[in-house]
């Protein structure tokens, strides 16, 4: 692989120090296509509900006044409790309405995130993934969006709802005692400022808390990956020493912003709904002055002790306002983060030569490919061979465009890569890995990768000469076959040949082959080989290789070292003139003579 | 699923009382603080049904016609003050207690668990998604945090109001007192069904989503496929069904959920209604005072308990992931016994028999020997079960039948640490911790010194390339980090293992090909490796098979023939057979 120190500086995942508050909002008007006019009428049911609760208050109240006046009678209830019963029930189908509906509108905006998300990931260059651990991913994807329910589902319904009825029953107090509504409601600005300071607290520490997270996220991934190692080394306490810090960091930085928060937070929580307090001694001294009467008084009493119910709906939100912001900032982070130039033009191309010229690459700010030229001709074998971290894989990886050079260009026919469309470019380029790489899924459904859509005769003709059809029969379930974790166990060769029968099935007439000679699953060593002698059938082919005798017989060897062109030729001319290529087919021919134990093993130990 | 999974009874949904008992058991140490939290808020709720007291006192006194005198406003006004430092108080001590133990407690689980994992068979982890597993440890873990912080605390609230109310009520005029009391009992039932209804739709929602999430970390570790198969353009991606399911079964939820949830909010404030109606029923027989009290306490009563509707949900949550982390902390241990000593490193399989699901037969009846310090190399096609052979050793999983045994002794019973001290294994493929190289060679032995970290690296051929880094041993490597190249990474792994100095080494030889150099460089660590030691290889190198002092051919989970090379060659079966396979397939080239 091609080397780079550099790749770890990326990794420190790259958090914003403060939530942009705003941030769900834009995502909002920017992803929630389906959503918004859900949301709209949402809220608009909600108010509705909400109007509607605070009728069996009114109720309560001309009830008490009735009472006070010696004027109630069974007749004045029974109407009453009639009034009542009926906004109790309409009041409640508007809200179940409302929910269920912010409900749909969360869920969709939170699923259209992810595939926006998810598909922004696969245009951004490779480089963005080199320094992430991949749960970091899943956390961007999957965790960070679900935070999104409760402003959407909640927030946004109830939040509008109550502050819309909040800014009413604010009104009617005030319309009958300005006084007493002073008392009503002067606990609730103290309480919010008490609020907005804490969250000023904590989102000053909402940077580092999902650090944390991210990081507890990695090291948990890591344990769970090096569980073999961990066994064998028998150094759980090692590694579980990473996870276990991590987690303790996350534990300590939660406890720390609780402790910014809680005792804010909590005289909030009291405030916000002790106004009872200070509504009826208020009350009391008016009255003794003879300026409110107890029908007033009740009034205070039983609305205003209510009043502070839709407020305390906000305070949930707010206490989550900071998380979901930072979670808002994520997301749109990474969807504002460039993608690659895709022009989406077709061009026709006169042939499938593929030419290097004066190209420059690396990783971050460190090249690794110094001015390399060469030409893969038409239908010809190139073979790319070099010592490790000579920047083979990395070459050929420029080709499908997993990366784009930073100078000089790479042509296929004639033309710039870049100018043709990533669409036609991936038809005409098909990557064979070292590394097989198979989803969970079918084995139909993981060949099918290579052309959507194919038929099963197609499917079974491009295993046929990947000979892969014959293993693939055997099995249970055929081609239907569940692969993956918890799926059917493939030996690596079987693997590699799935592989190749995807690249034969996408017919491209280049061919990029990233080590895939080398075999995984020496067994099946000769099957593989004829399945890539099938694949590289009148076709462009680069092939990067270790074993080197696989391409004695390359129309073209380009020897590689430290990132730039050593020496290109033929084998026999190559280890004739005594350069690099030499050295390394020396080093190959006696790596296949040491044997584990014996004279040559001590030898080559001295 | 899995046999692990089959293994466990693991309740599908609980009723509110167990998940409650469940959460409770789990907060562990920590029991006491939740405690304490959850009192405070009672007391706190207490503090304000004192001040909704007075203000019954002041109303009917009122209205009963009591004159509004100086001591009296100073009464009820100190009464209100009292009541309003009391509730500070004890909010602050509630939410604090709640909120800080509930960190703890979900830090204490975490570390629970992920001591629990590491003692589980191998087998465990292979046969989950990696992603289920991370997800009970984060977002499983943030529902049950939330739940100990906010839903616990928020049930003594809703609990505390309507009860003081309830007995109030109950001593002025028992009538009225029922009246209030009939609609929450009629909604308890509504409430606990749709408790149950959420429970099981809980549960699969959060499978949905830990297979969402395993479905996310395959496309990205997957995402070079993905490019070069323009998956994406094509609008086939793998996760997309992932999510969809996830949308789907969340709207599902909802629409199941919110009827009933409206119906028993609704139900419990029917109660308003009823009661007014009862009141107007009983005008003649009642005093005014009790009449206004039953008005003015209505509102009072039923709002707590609607906020049930809130927690109800959180416990639901919560208790779905606590049924997915007791399918980790009731999975059984490798069981653990340290009672025998090996005499010498002879490795012996007697009988064995063993297979990954039951029902299942990869090894047959596998009978061998290894001498202390020969070496034995496994052939066979693929899936025959070497590699199977090679894991039984360090008890990756336990064998279902016969005996395997060191120096003599059951490795069953050698136990964990002593194994170890026995085994090392080169894997092939190569698994760096994020770290240092250092950090990574060190992990051989506890405590190496700097002289045998570089004296192993040495031996590994790989100190040269190390000091060449700019910043030597202190480079870091890990996930993320792919800093060296694959031959690299194989000689930091081989000079752990060279440190570890373990007398048996077990080597699944690589089949992955490295540039020439650092083939060369791999095969000289590895015969410095295993100098003197007990040797068994899964074995791929035609020089390395030739050299073995033992030859074990495999076949479908049977050992089909078993000698030196050149005997077995002359026998003519599946060896000879093997063999003139691979020979031919060293000599092929690729010539388009």
């Amino acid at each position: 692989m091609a080397v780079s120190e550099n790749v770890e500086r990326s990794a420190a995942s790259e958090v914003p120090e403060r939530p942009d508050f705003f941030a769900s909002l834009k995502l909002l008007m920017r992803y929630g296509e389906g959503a918004k006019p859900l949301l709209v009428l949402s809220a608009l049911l909600a108010t509705g509900a909400v109007v509607l609760e605070l009728v069996p208050i009114w109720v309560v109240w001309r009830l008490v006044i009735a009472l006070i006046d010696g004027t109630a009678s069974a007749g004045l209830f029974a109407s009453y409790a009639l009034i009542a019963l009926a906004a109790v029930i309409a009041g409640y189908l508007l809200m179940g309405l409302a929910l269920g509906l912010s409900h749909v509108a969360a869920f969709r905006l939170i699923h259209a995130l992810r595939l926006a998300m998810a598909r922004h990931l696969a245009r951004l260059p490779m480089g963005w993934f080199a320094g992430r651990r991949s749960g970091g991913a899943k956390k961007l994807i999957v965790d960070e969006p679900e935070r999104l329910e409760i402003l959407v589902a909640h927030g946004l319904p109830e939040g509008v709802s109550a502050i819309g009825t909040w800014l009413a029953v604010t009104i009617w107090l005030f319309a009958v005692d300005w006084r007493m509504a002073l008392a009503a409601i002067v606990l609730a600005p103290v309480a919010f400022g008490l609020m907005l300071s804490a969250m000023g607290r904590t989102s000053r520490m909402v940077g580092q808390y999902q650090a944390a997270g991210e990081r507890m996220n990695g090291a948990i991934v890591e344990y769970l990956a090096g569980m073999a190692v961990i066994k064998i080394f028998n150094r759980s306490g090692e590694s579980l020493g990473e996870a276990a810090t991590a987690v303790r960091d996350y534990a300590a930085i939660e406890t720390e912003m609780g402790r910014q928060f809680v005792p804010r937070g909590a005289l909030f929580y009291t405030l916000v709904v002790a106004n009872i307090c200070v509504i009826l001694p208020v009350g009391m001294l008016l009255m003794r002055s003879g300026t409110l009467n107890l029908t007033g008084l009740a009034f205070f009493v039983i609305l205003g002790a209510n009043y502070s119910q839709p407020l305390l709906k906000l305070f949930n939100l707010f206490h989550n306002m900071a998380h979901i912001s930072m979670a808002s900032t994520l997301i749109e982070d990474v969807l504002g983060t460039q993608t690659q130039t895709d022009t989406g033009k077709r061009i026709e191309l006169p042939n499938r030569e593929v030419k290097f010229e004066n190209v420059r690459f690396g990783y971050d700010a460190h090249e690794v490919i110094h001015d390399v030229s060469f030409t893969a001709g038409d239908g010809a074998v190139t073979a790319l061979v070099g010592p490790s971290g000579s920047g083979k894989s990395t070459l050929a990886s420029l080709i499908p465009r997993l990366h784009d050079v930073w100078e000089g260009r790479i042509t296929l026919g004639g033309t710039d890569i870049r100018d043709i469309g990533i669409d036609q470019l991936m038809e005409e380029v098909a990557f064979v890995f070292q590394d097989t790489f198979l989803f969970s899924g079918t084995i139909a459904e993981n060949l099918r990768l290579g052309k959507a859509g194919a038929t099963e005769a197609e499917l079974h003709a491009a295993a046929r000469a990947a000979r892969a059809h014959a293993f693939i029969t055997a099995l249970p379930d055929g081609y239907e076959t569940k692969l993956g974790e918890g799926g059917a166990a493939l030996s690596g060769g079987e693997r590699q040949r799935l592989a190749i029968a995807r690249a034969i099935l996408k017919n491209a007439p280049v061919i990029v082959l990233d080590e895939a000679t080398a075999f995984a699953d020496p067994d099946s060593e000769a099957a593989i080989q004829e399945a890539l002698s099938e694949l590289a059938r009148d076709r462009t082919l680069i092939v990067v290789a270790h074993r080197l005798h696989t391409i004695m017989g390359a129309d073209r060897i380009v020897v590689l070292d430290q990132g730039r062109l050593a020496e290109t030729g033929r084998h026999g001319d190559l280890v004739a003139q005594g350069g690099l290529y030499a050295r390394l087919w020396a080093d190959y021919t006696a790596a296949q003579a040491i044997s584990l134990r014996g004279n040559q093993a001590a030898e080559a130990a001295q | 699923m899995s046999m692990v999974e089959d293994r466990v009874a693991v309740p599908e949904s609980r009723s509110d009382m167990e998940s409650l008992k469940r959460a409770w058991h789990l907060a562990g140490p920590l029991k006491g603080r939740v405690a304490r939290g959850v009192l405070f808020r009672f007391l706190q709720s207490m503090m304000l049904g004192l001040s909704f007291g007075v203000m019954v006192w002041v109303v009917t006194g009122l209205a009963e016609g009591r004159a509004l005198t100086a001591a009296w406003i100073w009464q009820s006004a100190g009464l209100m003050a009292l009541s309003l430092l009391g509730q500070i108080l004890f909010g602050y001590l509630s939410v604090r207690a709640s909120w800080l133990s509930s960190y703890e407690v979900a830090g204490h689980l975490r570390l629970r668990i992920l001591e629990k994992l590491r003692h589980l068979p191998l087998g465990f982890h292979q046969t989950r998604h990696r992603g289920d597993t991370v997800t009970v440890l984060t977002s499983d873990m943030q529902m049950l945090e939330s739940f100990f912080s906010d839903g616990l605390p928020r049930i003594s609230q809703a609990l505390g109001l309507p009860v003081a109310i309830f007995l109030v009520l109950l001593t002025r005029d028992w009538v009225v007192a029922l009246a209030t009391a009939t609609s929450v009992l009629v909604a308890l039932p509504v409430f606990f069904g749709t408790s149950r209804q959420l429970s099981k739709l809980g549960i699969q929602r959060q499978d949905m989503q830990a297979e969402a999430g395993a479905r996310m970390i395959e496309f990205v570790q997957g995402m070079g496929v993905i490019r070069a198969f323009n998956q994406v353009a094509q609008g086939q991606e793998s996760f997309r069904k992932a999510i969809d399911d996830f949308r789907d079964i969340s709207i599902r939820m909802v629409a199941q959920l919110t009827l009933p949830m409206a119906l028993f909010g609704m139900i419990v404030m029917l109660g308003a209604p009823l009661v007014i109606w009862v009141v107007g029923g009983r005008l003649n027989t009642m005093e005014t005072g009790t009449a206004i009290t039953a008005l003015l306490l209505l509102f009072s009563m039923y709002a707590p308990l609607l906020s049930l509707l809130g927690v109800m949900e959180a416990v639901r949550m919560a208790d779905a992931s606590l049924i997915r982390m007791d399918r980790i902390l009731s999975a059984p241990d490798l069981p653990e016994v340290a009672d025998a000593a090996p005499s010498g490193f002879e490795v012996s399989f007697d009988r064995v028999g063993f297979g990954y699901r039951p029902g299942e037969v990869v090894l047959h009846d596998i009978s061998f020997t290894v001498p202390e310090r020969s070496m034995t190399a496994i052939v066979g096609p693929s899936g025959s079960g070497k590699s199977t052979i090679l894991n039984l050793i360090p008890r990756f999983w336990d064998a279902g039948s016969g005996r395997i045994t060191i120096g003599g002794a059951d490795v069953a019973w050698i136990g964990e640490a002593g194994l170890s001290n026995l085994v090392t294994m080169v894997f092939q493929d190569v698994y760096l911790f994020s770290g240092t190289i250092r950090d990574n060679i060190a992990v051989g032995k506890a405590g190496a010194t700097e002289a045998e970290i570089e004296a192993a690296a040495r031996a590994a051929q790989a100190h040269d390339f190390i000091s060449r880094l700019p910043r030597g041993y202190d480079t870091q490597v890990g996930e993320g980090g792919d800093a060296l190249s694959g031959g690299e990474r194989q000689r930091i792994s081989i000079a752990r293992a060279i440190l570890k100095d373990a007398p048996i080494v077990l080597m699944d030889e690589a089949t992955a090909a490295i540039d020439p150099t650092n083939e060369r460089a791999i095969q000289t660590a590895l015969a410095r490796l295993v100098e003197g030691r007990t040797l068994i290889v899964v074995a791929h190198k035609l020089s390395t098979i030739q050299s073995a002092d033992q030859i074990l051919v495999l076949d479908e989970g049977r050992i089909v023939e078993q000698g030196v090379h050149q005997a077995l060659l002359e026998e003519r079966g599946l060896y000879a057979q093997l063999w003139s396979h691979r020979a031919k397939a060293a000599e092929w080239t690729l010539d388009g």
